[in-house]
């Protein structure tokens, strides 16, 4: 033994090859995918910066100007305000992305707890909480949303809230599905044997292995969360003024659609951009993540 | 001249690393009335070159390099679809390893057997049932008629196998090729499938390519016999001179490899110096059902077994006997219903009592989870894919507190890789980077972390190729002997239970039929059913 442990100190290991990063290796080779994911990390550092960089404050408007198309001085124009039109586009990509990205963190946490509990329990744990979810799936969703507002005033940690406490129950499923392939799985089995308790269990051998489709959902998430937004905020049951979203600037522009088309267009193109982008993205992750492929 | 014969078969497969030669300057033929034998270890490309002749295979990744494969002087790789379609299924038919998943559960099984007949011949409904069910019963199914109306589900695994062998024959093809057609049953039901394929060749004179990883079937079934390995061939030539003077040495090393000789000397329990009347396990009285509908269906019952210090016990019968319940309920993964397991103490060892393992809980269990561990039968399965050889190996001695250092968790590690034959340097691995046989010693360095006292494998070596098998049995018999587990070895291969158990138990139904000494019981066996199983080995 003492012999071996001496050569042992001088063992140059193999480095191996995960499946996180044999799965970066596919999506690396996603044209497609790569594109939307540099657009998302473009978005996402402009957001950041989106104060510094900005060309004018969020409030400054000049009256005088009233809708102006674009220009030197005005990229993408004003508003009828007279309010810079790229600058409302920056700020309004903040609030969308983190409504989108908020929105998608809560219903991941709850989701993959709550799927990971029942599929893992199983048994009569998992029969109410999966009930407890159609029921949650049955009630028009639309009409919970708008009594909330109602009830509570609009705010957006209510719409964080309240986006993410829709999306999780999809999520849950997703993940108790995958929980009950994999709890089946022999080295469950061994981690049992082994002595593990069912929290370690649960924490080092069972989510890690349901992460792949779970990050392949939140990417198509992010998208349907924002789209969600705009489609409250057009309502006019989303952000308020003078706070500003995509879809709040779409909206807007829907208004004056004829006369200052811009007003449309803009926000319009960055939405869609990042949906496009997410969606890219979330197409080249499943392919890269497929279970199938790994197996070789 | 030859119903089929291939010329200088090559395939391709194009990865992500380069191009795979699958099959490399491929040739053999096969006569009217012949059984063609494929032998080989997966991945020697056996099963592929024959899918090919028949266009099953997905091109691309594949891609057929060269050669030529002439089926009554039309050439199978260069034929149009519509020309395929018209040979598929009608003139060269196909049965798979698979009964489960080879019929489809939403079709009565009459309706996919005249399928293949309604599609290729002019035919009415009423004549194709009415030949469907001649051949259903020649296949040996009885009371066709009725059983003719029944789904795929109704059916056990060897008569799904049946009707899949009556789907295939019902265009009275020339030639059938068997892809490991028995590899999915059990070893009663194996012989009488073989023997039906058998007969049902004689008398229709068809040629049969029977492709099996299992040398005694092959040798069985087969007038000629091909040794394929990484894409070649070895070796051919008949049977029997084959497989009675192998001429290269990688046929010599496969036949080597099949377990036919009673355990080694050396390792057996009677030499050893251990304290041959100490009872290490005691199962008594264990009785283990499941709720089936509004009934239970019981597992296990009865079952009373003694396990000694010492000894490697074999646990053999078919699929459903509940010999894996029986060995899960030690390991508490499955709760008994009635009954004790009792893992006694060392007599030497005053401090330690007797444990009842079916009543502990929480960190007694814990405890116990230490001197009984687990291997099990699938290597793909039995390890998380997302942790390093490392992490998978320290886990355990974490978990149980056998070391904390990080230096002294890395030097336990790197040792026990070694032990089981695997090189430290592969520690930051992952699972997926490693061969099968690997994998199963990964499995097994996992169990021997913690020290046990007790090893149940389950299967250990069935996912296993023939080579591979006999290292893995070789690397347990010598772990048993140099740290003197105890260890319950579960099998339905009795060539293998044979070679490593010094006493056997055999199951039925959830009951002990049968328990002696190895040699004993293969020898002179007293009960009829252990005497069948024996029997239907081939």
């Amino acid at each position: 033994m003492i012999d071996s442990l001496k050569q042992l100190q001088n063992i140059e290991f193999e480095q191996g090859r995960s499946l996180w990063q044999d799965a970066w290796y596919r999506l690396a080779k996603n044209k497609l995918a790569m594109f939307g994911l540099f657009v998302i990390s473009f978005l996402i550092l402009v957001s950041l910066l989106t104060p510094f960089i900005a060309p004018y404050a969020y409030e400054a408007q000049n009256l005088a100007l009233g809708a102006s198309p674009p220009s030197m001085q005005h990229w993408l124009g004003t508003d009828i305000h007279g309010r810079d039109l790229l600058t409302r586009v920056l700020y309004g990509g903040r609030i969308s992305l983190l409504v989108g990205f908020a929105a998608t963190a809560v219903s991941l946490v709850v989701g993959v707890l709550w799927g990971t509990i029942a599929g893992y329990v199983g048994g009569l744990t998992d029969s109410i909480m999966m009930r407890i979810v159609d029921i949650l799936y049955a009630l028009p969703f639309m009409i919970f949303i708008i009594l909330l507002m109602v009830v509570f005033g609009r705010s957006l940690l209510l719409l964080f809230l309240a986006i993410g406490l829709v999306e999780w129950l999809t999520m849950a499923r997703i993940v108790r599905t995958q929980v009950l392939t994999i709890r089946k799985q022999e080295f469950i089995s061994a981690a049992i044997v082994s002595g593990l308790s069912h929290w370690q269990i649960i924490r080092r051998h069972v989510i890690p292995n349901v992460l792949g489709p779970v990050i392949v959902y939140i990417t198509l998430t992010v998208p349907s969360v924002m789209l969600l937004e705009a489609f409250l905020s057009f309502l006019g049951l989303g952000i308020q003024p003078p706070q500003s979203s995509w879809g709040v600037l779409i909206s807007d522009g829907v208004k004056t659609m004829e006369e200052y088309p811009w007003l449309l267009i803009y926000p319009g193109i960055a939405l869609s951009l990042t949906l496009f982008a997410l969606n890219f993205l979330g197409d080249g992750l499943r392919d890269a993540l497929d279970p199938r492929a790994n197996r070789d | 001249m030859s119903l089929l014969t291939v010329n200088q078969l090559s395939i391709n497969f194009s990865t992500r690393d380069g191009i795979t030669e699958a099959v490399k300057d491929v040739s053999f033929s096969v006569d009217k009335g012949e059984t063609l034998g494929i032998v080989g270890e997966s991945g020697s490309g056996k099963s592929v070159s024959c899918y090919s002749l028949l266009g099953l295979i997905p091109m691309p990744p594949g891609e057929i390099a060269s050669g030529t494969a002439l089926f009554d002087g039309t050439d199978l790789l260069q034929a149009s679809e519509d020309k395929m379609r018209k040979i598929r299924g009608k003139r060269i038919s196909m049965i798979f390893q698979d009964p489960m998943t080879s019929l489809n559960p939403y079709m009565r099984i009459g309706a996919q057997i005249i399928e293949p007949l309604l599609l290729h011949n002019k035919i009415s409904k009423a004549e194709a049932k009415a030949k469907a069910i001649s051949l259903l019963e020649e296949v040996g199914i009885s009371d066709a008629a009725s059983r003719y109306q029944q789904y795929p589900h109704e059916f056990s695994g060897g008569m799904r196998q049946r009707v899949m062998i009556a789907m295939a024959l019902i265009t009275e093809p020339d030639l059938l090729i068997a892809d490991e057609p028995t590899t999915a049953l059990d070893v009663t039901i194996q012989a009488q499938i073989l023997e039906l394929i058998h007969e049902l060749q004689q008398r229709r004179n068809i040629a049969v390519i029977f492709i099996s990883h299992d040398l005694d079937v092959v040798k069985h079934m087969a007038d000629r016999t091909i040794v394929m390995e990484r894409g070649r061939i070895v070796e051919q030539g008949i049977t029997s001179q084959l497989f009675d003077a192998p001429q290269q040495e990688y046929t010599k090393q496969l036949l080597a490899s099949i377990p036919t000789s009673a355990k080694p000397e050396q390792y057996r329990f009677a030499n050893s110096d251990s304290n041959k009347e100490q009872n290490f396990l005691s199962l008594n009285d264990i009785r283990i059902s499941f709720p089936n509908g509004k009934k239970r269906f019981v597992a296990v019952n009865n079952v009373s077994l003694n396990v000694k210090q010492g000894e490697i016990l074999g646990l053999v019968g078919e699929s459903g006997c509940g010999k894996t319940t029986l060995s899960q309920s030690i390991v508490k993964l499955v709760n008994i219903e009635q009954g004790q397991i009792v893992l006694h103490a060392a007599s030497d060892n005053q401090q330690v009592q007797d444990q009842q393992l079916h009543n502990l809980q929480g960190e007694a269990l814990k405890a116990t989870r230490k001197d009984v561990q687990m291997i099990f039968q699938d290597p793909y399965a039995s390890l998380n894919p997302r942790m390093t050889v490392f992490n998978t190996l320290a886990e355990p001695l974490k978990i149980h507190k056998i070391a904390s250092k990080a230096d002294d968790i890395q030097a336990r590690v790197l040792t026990l890789m070694q032990d089981v034959g695997l090189e430290a340097r592969w520690a930051n691995k992952y699972p997926h980077e490693f061969s099968g046989g690997q994998r199963q010693r990964i499995a097994i360095a996992r169990a021997l972390a913690v020290e046990p006292k007790l090893i149940i494998a389950d299967e250990p070596v069935s996912a296993l190729d023939v080579t591979i098998q006999a290292q893995i049995l070789k690397l347990l018999l010598d772990l048993c002997q140099q740290r003197q587990l105890t260890m319950i070895f579960i099998s339905h291969d009795l060539a293998v239970v044979r070679y490593i158990a010094d006493r056997t138990a055999v199951m039925q139904n959830g009951q002990i039929v049968e328990i002696n000494d190895t040699e004993t019981l293969y020898q002179n066996p007293s009960d009829d059913y252990t005497r069948r199983l024996l029997a239907a080995r081939m």
